[in-house]
């Protein structure tokens, strides 16, 4: 077995008794990043051999991050680093200062290795939509079934087992339903609890910084490093941080699960429904609760429409600052609305001109009402449901995706009128800024599937017990392409 | 027919802070071009915007001087349209919920009398950035991006460009003496935009209203009504309908110029600002705020007026905000503020003046000013206290008392005993001047007085010895 297959912790110890070195740890991943060919790079940033030992300095035992690799979705500001979220309206942008959550991260000494891809400024859920085209799910050696998206580099980067963490951003699952299609832990913890400033925004009320790991274990790991108020963000909360590996092994009695039965309904996958409910009955054994209950078809039904109205209204505005004007290509004009125009009509993909105009239709004043409005207050009745839900257990656990990655083909994001609720209920935990995982479950003809579980605001340290109780469930910690596993359900 | 003016004014003031609106760069308007720009006031992808404390206390200040309603709960929205002085496709501002609210100012109208003007609503923002225009291309100066600014909206009760200038006048006095704002409307730190229509008389119909701007002093104002009234009005009698349209004031011709008639309204698409949470403000923090703010013009005066200065005279010293902060430090602890007073709107100002510099550039101290003034109270002449006072303005780091021994100057004696001795001291030495007075020789006193003053080595008050004199050669 690679280091790079085992939790940070025992990687950590395996530096620190010298079985490994930073380099030899490097090196595993450069081997696998070489043989990675699921298109999820916009660049890499692996430094030599040189580099590493000077930015690394002498061995740090109290910091489990040092030298750990890993690699960061591109739409967070790296200095020195071109960003592009992979739009052609961002190519050749290096900006000027590194995000938060990327500072951190260095200042702790893991190492980044390349910047990630991911659909066109994070709007999508496909990993197609992206400025280098399609990012493939190294779970599917024939190519033909989506990673998701919108964090899809990451996510195949680190399904590949490229290295141990990998940065993403979530707006309405954008981390957790890739990470169900690529047999990956899955995290974003509450609203304000990680710093955005350095995210580019998409849609800012709803987006949240999230990561994908191999094992639950170190996504408590890393919350303790990324959690935490940031003047820079006035977003940011002030609630106390703690240590959030200190519960991860309190086990299951006791505790209270919702499961949303019009979710369950909208799961047409008996493989999918058989492995959720034998995990119901392991969780039972152990002495967990499970309940089910009833949300509302309507309200759930509401979910997507909702979404598309708010993410897309912020994001027109957003993305307003993408005018050619200060940064990114410049395509000339003989007045600045020319200079905008033909910035903007080159920069963007047609899909993001159809949210544009969507978000944008939505904000008009005879709209608003009716749209951006309504839908701001569906977003309300939605938190209200949530929450009262979450009043009464620990939290809520469904299926994370109907099903499998889907083949790409079946795929697409343009609004239609087939709709799942199962496909789209994770937004619950953006609307409401909910701590929300997503951990495997089992494999169906080697494909993952993936269970979520949604908790009250600032409960991370016992969302991530329960998610760490449901790991040794399934047995899947540690999952990758590289290193697969069967699971025990 | 005449017409009775409607008028409005909105008010866009920049705020005097250390930091810019929403982000930590340095917000002293610097006049090299991009010298103060941090990553979020060019709008680089990522960055957020941070609340200014200090805005909020100024906004909380100016709001509460203008008795309206305060807001507890400090909400932001976003203005949206594409523009190149706009780095970020929006502003931050506060649509939906202003800080203040409800709110009035009493002026003085035309005839001296009180006049009460609404206030609609205050609310904080941030500035766009410069633009520069050439032939060949604009350059934009990102300096004055997110500059706070507050916008101060009136009610349409204003009825004539005299007004206009009062209420200009006193929103001004209120900003720069709450140390909210320079102030300065020559500069743009107070910008004035103006919308004025005419109704006949008893009407409760509004005109068509004229949007006015590029009014860059407080004259300006009321000049530019004027003309626009009186314009207005010939195109009513005329039967000339009005256009809804935007006016430019013409300094060199004293006119109104049409810029742009204005279409449909543009839709600002606003929605609340999803980067700041709400602030719920405490109500020990806004008592503070209020408090804490420095002493306004109006208090001031009142305060001056206590001390015996004339009005005229107070407000020669309040007309600048340095000028009256130079005085308060002058005068404290001593209770001769009228000779201070008078050193300071006579010499001081007279100094200024030839020299075209400002009180703030001025080498004198006003602790030095106290000093000086101390002398006259001791019983040296004005005129030795205003030698004094020119022989420090001309030499660098030189005390009173340093001048006074340059000058040689030394105390006259006007203890009116001294006087009388000297006097009959030289009356018994020049018994024929005394003859050639009783015949009526005018010059006579002339000779004695100028003797005296010799005896007296030139200490002695010229004015009480001539005054003594004549009483002692009248016994004669």
């Amino acid at each position: 077995m690679r280091y790079l297959d085992k939790p940070i912790a025992a990687i950590h110890a395996a530096l620190k008794n010298k079985e490994v070195t930073p380099y030899q740890l490097l090196q595993e991943a450069i081997a696998q990043i070489k043989a990675n060919d699921c298109n999820a790079y916009e660049r890499l940033t692996i430094p030599s051999e040189e580099e590493l030992m000077k930015e690394l300095g002498p061995f740090e035992e109290d910091n489990l991050l040092y030298g750990i690799p890993y690699v960061c979705k591109d739409n967070f500001s790296t200095k020195g680093i071109e960003t592009t979220a992979s739009s052609n309206v961002l190519n050749g942008y290096v900006p000027v200062f590194d995000a938060t959550v990327v500072q951190k991260l260095k200042d702790k000494k893991a190492v980044m290795l390349g910047k990630t891809t991911l659909d066109e400024l994070a709007m999508g859920g496909t990993g197609t939509t992206g400025h280098k085209g399609i990012t493939y799910n190294p779970f599917d050696p024939s190519k033909k079934r989506m990673v998701g998206g919108s964090s899809c580099g990451s996510a195949a980067a680190l399904a590949n087992g490229d290295c141990c963490f990998a940065t993403g951003s979530d707006t309405g699952d954008s981390v957790r339903k890739p990470a169900s299609f690529a047999g990956l832990v899955g995290f974003k913890p509450t609203w304000g609890r990680i710093s955005r400033f350095g995210l580019f925004p998409f849609a800012p009320s709803l987006d949240h910084v999230g990561y994908f790991t191999h094992y639950v274990e170190d996504a408590a790991v890393l919350l303790n490093v990324l959690a935490g108020h940031d003047d820079m963000d006035f977003t940011s909360s002030y609630v106390p941080t703690e240590d959030y590996t200190v519960h991860l092994h309190d086990g299951l009695k006791g505790k209270k699960f919702a499961v949303i039965k019009e979710i369950i309904d909208s799961v047409d996958d008996v493989y999918n429904k058989a492995k959720f409910n034998a995990l119901i009955k392991k969780i039972e054994e152990e002495g967990g609760v499970v309940e089910c209950v009833e949300f509302g078809e309507e309200l759930l039904r509401s979910i997507y429409a909702t979404y598309i109205v708010i993410s897309c209204a912020e994001a027109t505005s957003n993305d307003a600052n993408l005018d050619g004007i200060k940064f990114g290509p410049y395509y000339g004009g003989n007045s600045y609305q020319e200079v905008m125009m033909n910035a903007r009509t080159k920069g963007f993909s047609e899909l993001i001109k159809r949210r544009f105009v969507i978000g944008s239709f939505a904000l008009m004043k005879e709209n608003q009402e009716d749209l951006f409005l309504r839908a701001q207050r569906n977003r309300a009745k939605i938190v209200e449901k949530t929450n009262e839900i979450l009043a009464n257990c620990d939290a809520i656990l469904v299926p994370a995706a109907p099903s499998i990655a889907s083949e790409f083909a079946q795929s697409s994001d343009k609004l239609s009128s087939e709709y799942l609720i199962a496909d789209n209920h994770l937004a619950l935990g953006n609307f409401a800024g909910l701590p929300s995982i997503t951990i495997p479950l089992a494999l169906e003809n080697g494909m993952p599937l993936g269970i979520n579980l949604m908790s009250k605001a600032f409960t991370e340290a016992s969302l991530l017990s329960l998610a760490q109780a449901v790991e040794d469930i399934t047995g899947l910690g540690g999952l990758s392409a590289i290193n697969p596993k069967e699971g025990n359900l | 027919m005449n017409f009775e003016p409607v008028i409005g004014l909105e008010i866009h003031v920049q705020m005097k802070t250390k930091s810019k609106m929403f982000s930590g760069s340095p917000n002293s308007f610097s006049h090299t071009p991009n010298s103060e720009v941090t990553p979020f006031d060019m709008a680089f992808p990522g960055t957020m915007p941070r609340v200014n404390k200090q805005a909020v206390i100024n906004a909380i200040r100016v709001a509460n001087a203008l008795h309206m309603e305060i807001d507890p709960l400090v909400r932001f929205d976003r203005k949206n349209y594409f523009y190149a002085d706009l780095p970020k496709g929006f502003q931050i501002t506060q649509q939906f919920h202003p800080i203040g609210k409800n709110g009035y100012l009493d002026i003085l109208d035309e005839n001296g009398n009180t006049k009460r003007i609404r206030i609609e609503r205050i609310h904080m923002e941030e500035d766009t950035c410069k633009q520069l225009h050439f032939p060949d291309c604009s350059l934009l100066d990102y300096n004055r991006a997110g500059t706070p600014l507050v916008e101060i909206v009136s009610m349409p009760d204003i009825r004539s460009g005299t007004e206009a200038m009062h209420y200009v006048e006193a929103i001004r006095n209120i900003v720069v003496y709450s140390l909210s704002s320079d102030g300065k409307m020559e500069e743009g730190s107070l910008r004035c935009d103006v919308n004025v229509s005419l109704r006949p008389f008893g009407s409760e119909k509004f005109g068509t209203k004229v949007e006015l701007k590029n009014l860059n002093s407080i004259k300006n104002i009321e000049q530019a009504l004027d003309y626009e009234i009186a314009r207005q009005s010939a195109c009513l009698l005329s039967n000339t309908p009005i256009q809804q349209e935007t006016r430019r004031f013409d300094e060199g011709s004293g006119k109104t110029v049409l810029m742009r008639v204005k279409t449909d309204a543009v839709d600002y698409k606003y929605f609340p600002e999803p980067n700041i949470a709400p602030i719920q403000l405490s109500e020990a923090f806004i008592e503070e705020a209020i408090n804490t703010c420095p002493e306004f013009y109006d208090s001031k005066k009142t305060r001056y007026l206590t001390y015996g200065l004339p009005e005229k005279d107070v407000e020669i010293i309040l007309s600048s905000l340095d000028s009256a902060l130079y005085f308060e430090k002058a005068i404290q602890g001593v209770n001769y503020v009228k000779t201070i007073a008078n050193f300071l709107i006579v010499e001081i100002n007279s100094y200024l003046n030839k020299n075209g510099i400002s009180i703030k550039e001025l080498k004198l101290s006003p602790e030095h000013l106290r000093d000086i003034a101390a002398y006259q109270e001791e019983g040296y002449s004005h005129k030795q206290c205003a030698d004094i006072l020119f022989y420090c303005l001309e030499h660098d780091d030189c005390s009173p008392a340093e001048a006074k021994s340059a000058l040689k100057i030394e105390k006259q004696i006007s203890d009116d005993g001294a006087i009388r001795e000297l006097v009959n001291q030289v009356l018994e030495a020049n018994p024929q001047s005394i003859e050639d007075y009783k015949n009526g020789k005018g010059r006579a006193v002339g000779f004695l007085i100028g003797q005296a003053m010799k005896l007296s080595k030139g200490k002695a008050n010229p004015q009480a010895v001539s005054k003594i004199m004549n009483e002692e050669l009248a016994k004669k």
